[in-house]
């Protein structure tokens, strides 16, 4: 055990690697790609479903819609809003969808 | 022919007669001029044979049952009416006398009544035949139905006639049981007390005696026992009572407890014996009521004198005899019921006050199990599975759960539990069968639904759900899924919603994986090693409570990080990824040395090592420029390595200082040639334990919040105090809810515009949709 060592301590190359990368084990975190965690409707964490789908037992369902300005809240908290108010409520613009999370 | 007893003989002569009286009438359908007095004299001599059971020739009986016929039809007037009064007249006689010879045996009252009532109810049913005929064209007709009974029309009842089996019954209940009756009853209940006493008495005779106050109303199908409960019954009833008061206070004194209990237990099964040998059916209930309201209901005071010792004791013999005794009277369990729960809550106090030692949880738990399991099994085997003390055993069980160890902390009870399952749950080398696991877990459940505060444990269980499943050290899927499954059932979909879409965020994690080697296989690109990767959904793990330390990613991991980034973004809409470096490792192999060596070690050591391949030697500033850590974790990995002496620390002095030189130990020696630096897995702080209590706060204000939309949405309005009631019972199954906590909801969701107070009503809110 101890010939391994004094071997090799002086006759490293320098070029070599001293150690190589075999395996990575990740781990990431999804969330929706927002500006601000919390929909501004409803005051809940964009990640949490908004109140309406938890009381429902629908939070699977409760996906996140961006507009064109960039702002983003839950959907269905912007469905029901639109229907009184075609604006942002952040930025006042008109609302025009540009995606929704899946 | 009257000497046939027998019922069936009996019946098939009565068939006979019915043929009989068939042919004649075919024979002599023409009514003919009768003689009343020469027809009833030969009527009369052989009813006297008849109802006193005396033989009488087949011929002689055929011809009579033709001359009731004769009388019946006679020409030009039936005489029906006069056959009836006479023969009426004729038994009123014979049991006239037959009274008199009964009324002066008073020595012998009971047997010579009973005789007598023997040979007179027989002989009456005989007569009932002989007069087929005159009942059934002559009295059935005339009487009144009963509608017009019901009507009344003032009609004389006395007047009714009857068939003459009914009216030889009612003559002897008013010419011989009527006068006699004191009599009767006081040397019945005479009796009675003899046999109570031990003492030989006939049966027979005293069963026949009391019957016939039964059967002599067998026509009077309303009343049938009006008289025997009126006669005799309810003196019976009163004499029992006075009879069992007197034999209570005599057993009460100079004995124990167990031994008056041994006694009625057995007093009262003789008691019910002796119901079934003498009394009617009716009877029977209501003599061992009121038996037990004498030995049990009168003493209730003496009885649970003794419930108190008896329960802690142990005394499974008493406790049977009492709880015997005790269910036969209204609220007479209610004490003992109290004693059961009261020693049960102080046994599983003393259980788990004792335990002490590193496996808390386990000692926990296994003590909960353990009294609940002896406790229910008691009341299996000694209470008969009584309701009330099952729910007496739920009660006590549930405080010595939520029983707070501190009075300043929260209860232990929920992360006890939580650890128990863990430990149960992680792969180790505990020497338990797969079996034997899923039993303990499955056992676990019992003390789960105790729980108060079920959140809180949810948390717990999470949290090391969370580390089994990243460090891949469960023992299986399986296992885990079945346990997410037991609490699903005990406290529904909502409560493990969580728990579900973290081992569910695994198998897609298994799924990512796939396709993701397969679309670098199509794009032809290569990593060069070996990327495994969990996509873990952020609001469902319980991560992020502490603030991990940034890090710059080893150049040799960026193109892993990128090209999944890629592939992510390619399968979803709108989602971002974050890194969890924190829960990253990896593997690496020496290059230096003649033996490889493969070592696992955290994100974080792997980076620091990396950074050798670059340079011979570092300072600590340069890796932390380098890797951009913070302090205290670049400080904490870096001697982890120093200690595994991979690293070597060129100025030997004990702070890592920016300025320190560090090497790479060339030569470096390990008996195994793979194994893993020990992370540096903080212990379990307090903080952590605090943190995690307050995230279940936090939790509790939305899951209220959601309960009062989900609750106003469904009643549109509704009382302040009603709205309270509603939310609490709602959330009972998971927290007990603090009425201060759901008023700030409430006063939240005002706020937020899902309710608004009402214009209508004070202390009422409405919906807004
Ligand atoms: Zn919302
Ligand atoms: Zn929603
Ligand atoms: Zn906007």
């Amino acid at each position: 055990m101890a010939d391994t060592g004094g071997d090799n301590g002086p006759g490293k190359k320098a070029a070599d690697k001293m150690f190589s990368l075999k395996k990575w084990n990740a781990v990431a975190m999804w969330s929706w790609d927002v500006e601000c965690d919390t929909c501004a409707i409803c005051r809940v964490q964009v990640m949490d479903a908004c109140l309406r789908c938890q009381a429902e037992n629908k939070q699977e369902d409760c996906v996140v819609v961006w507009g064109e300005c960039n702002h983003s809240f839950h959907n269905c908290c912007m469905s029901l809003w639109v229907k009184q108010n075609n604006r942002c409520p952040l930025c006042q613009q008109e609302w025009v969808v540009q995606r929704i999370g899946k | 022919m009257y000497v046939e007893r027998n019922k069936n003989l009996h019946q098939k002569h009565f068939a006979q007669q019915a043929s009989f009286w068939a042919q004649k009438i075919t024979m002599s359908l023409k009514p003919r001029r009768v003689d009343f007095s020469e027809t009833w004299g030969k009527i009369l001599a052989t009813v006297r044979g008849v109802i006193t059971l005396s033989k009488v020739p087949r011929p002689t009986w055929n011809d009579r049952f033709s001359d009731v016929y004769a009388l019946c039809v006679a020409y030009p007037e039936p005489l029906a009416e006069q056959l009836y009064n006479e023969t009426k007249n004729f038994l009123e006689q014979h049991v006239q006398s037959l009274y008199k010879i009964v009324n002066s045996s008073l020595d012998n009252l009971l047997a010579t009544y009973h005789a007598y009532w023997q040979e007179y109810s027989k002989g009456a049913e005989y007569m009932n035949q002989l007069y087929g005929y005159l009942n059934s064209q002559y009295i059935r007709k005339q009487k009144l139905s009963d509608a017009d009974l019901a009507y009344g029309h003032g009609i004389d009842l006395d007047e009714q006639l009857m068939e003459i089996g009914e009216l030889a019954l009612d003559i002897w209940r008013r010419l011989m049981i009527e006068p006699l009756k004191g009599n009767l009853v006081q040397q019945l209940l005479q009796e009675i007390e003899k046999d109570r006493e031990g003492e030989q008495t006939n049966q027979a005779i005293l069963h026949g005696v009391i019957n016939s106050f039964v059967h002599v109303e067998e026509y009077n199908k309303k009343g049938l026992l009006k008289l025997y409960q009126d006669l005799f019954e309810k003196r019976f009833l009163e004499e029992t009572g006075r009879y069992y008061r007197k034999e209570a206070g005599r057993y009460l004194t100079g004995t124990t407890c167990s031994e008056y209990m041994e006694k009625v237990i057995q007093r009262l099964s003789d008691e019910e014996m002796r119901s079934r040998k003498f009394l009617h059916p009716s009877s029977y209930d209501k003599v061992t009521h009121e038996c037990q309201q004498r030995f049990v209901a009168d003493h209730l005071r003496f009885l649970h004198g003794e419930c108190h010792d008896m329960v802690r004791k142990d005394r499974r013999e008493d406790m049977r005899r009492m709880y015997t005794l005790l269910r036969t009277v209204h609220n007479g369990l209610m004490l003992m019921v109290q004693e059961v729960e009261d020693h049960i809550k102080e046994t599983g106090l003393d259980a788990i006050s004792n335990i002490t030692g590193d496996n808390l949880p386990t000692q926990f738990v296994e003590s909960v199990l353990e009294v609940h399991s002896r406790f229910s099994h008691m009341i299996q085997k000694t209470l008969s599975g009584d309701q009330q003390f099952i729910c007496a055993l739920d009660k006590a069980c549930s405080s010595i759960v939520n029983s707070r160890q501190d009075q300043r902390s929260p209860c232990k009870s929920p992360e006890w539990l939580a650890k128990y399952c863990d430990m149960l749950l992680k792969r180790s080398t505990k020497g338990m069968s797969e079996s034997e696991v899923d039993d303990k877990l499955s056992a676990s459940i019992t003390v789960f639904k105790y729980l108060d505060d079920k959140d809180v444990y949810q948390k717990f269980y999470s949290k090391m759900l969370a580390k089994r499943l990243i460090q891949g050290n469960s023992v299986s899927m399986d296992a885990e899924e079945a346990m997410i499954n037991r609490l699903k059932q005990a406290c529904g979909y909502e409560f493990t919603n969580k728990l579900h879409r973290m081992y569910t965020d695994i198998n897609v994690s298994a799924e990512h994986n796939k396709k993701f080697n397969e679309w670098m296989r199509e794009n032809k690109e290569e990593l060069g090693i070996h990327f495994n990767i969990y996509v873990l959904q952020a609001g469902a793990w319980p991560l992020g409570l502490t603030n991990p330390s940034p890090l710059n990613i080893p150049q040799e991991l960026e193109k892993s990080v990128k090209m999944f980034d890629m592939f992510y973004k390619e399968r979803f809409n709108g989602r971002k990824l974050t890194w969890l470096h924190q829960l990253c490792n990896g593997e690496v192999r020496t290059c230096f040395l003649k033996k490889s060596y493969i070592i696992t070690l955290s994100m974080y050591q792997m980076a620091v090592l990396l950074l050798f391949n670059g340079s011979d030697k570092l300072t600590m500033a340069e890796i932390q420029s380098s890797t951009q850590m913070a302090e205290g974790e670049l400080g904490k990995n870096v001697q982890s390595l120093v200690d595994a002496k991979l690293l070597i620390n060129l100025d030997g002095k004990e702070q890592l200082t920016p300025n320190v030189v560090l090497t790479v130990n060339v030569e470096y020696t390990n008996k195994r040639t793979k194994f893993k630096i020990p992370a540096l897995y903080q212990k379990e702080t307090v903080q952590e334990v605090e943190q995690a209590h307050k995230a279940v706060d936090e939790d509790r204000k939305l899951y209220l919040q959601a309960a009062i939309v989900r609750i106003m949405k469904a009643r549109k309005a509704l009382k302040h105090n009603t709205l309270i009631q509603e939310v609490i019972s709602q959330s009972r199954a998971r927290f007990n809810p603090s009425i201060s906590m759901i008023k700030r909801c409430i006063e939240q969701l005002i706020n937020k515009e899902y309710i608004a107070r009402s214009n209508d009503a004070a202390d009422e809110y409405t919906y807004i949709a």
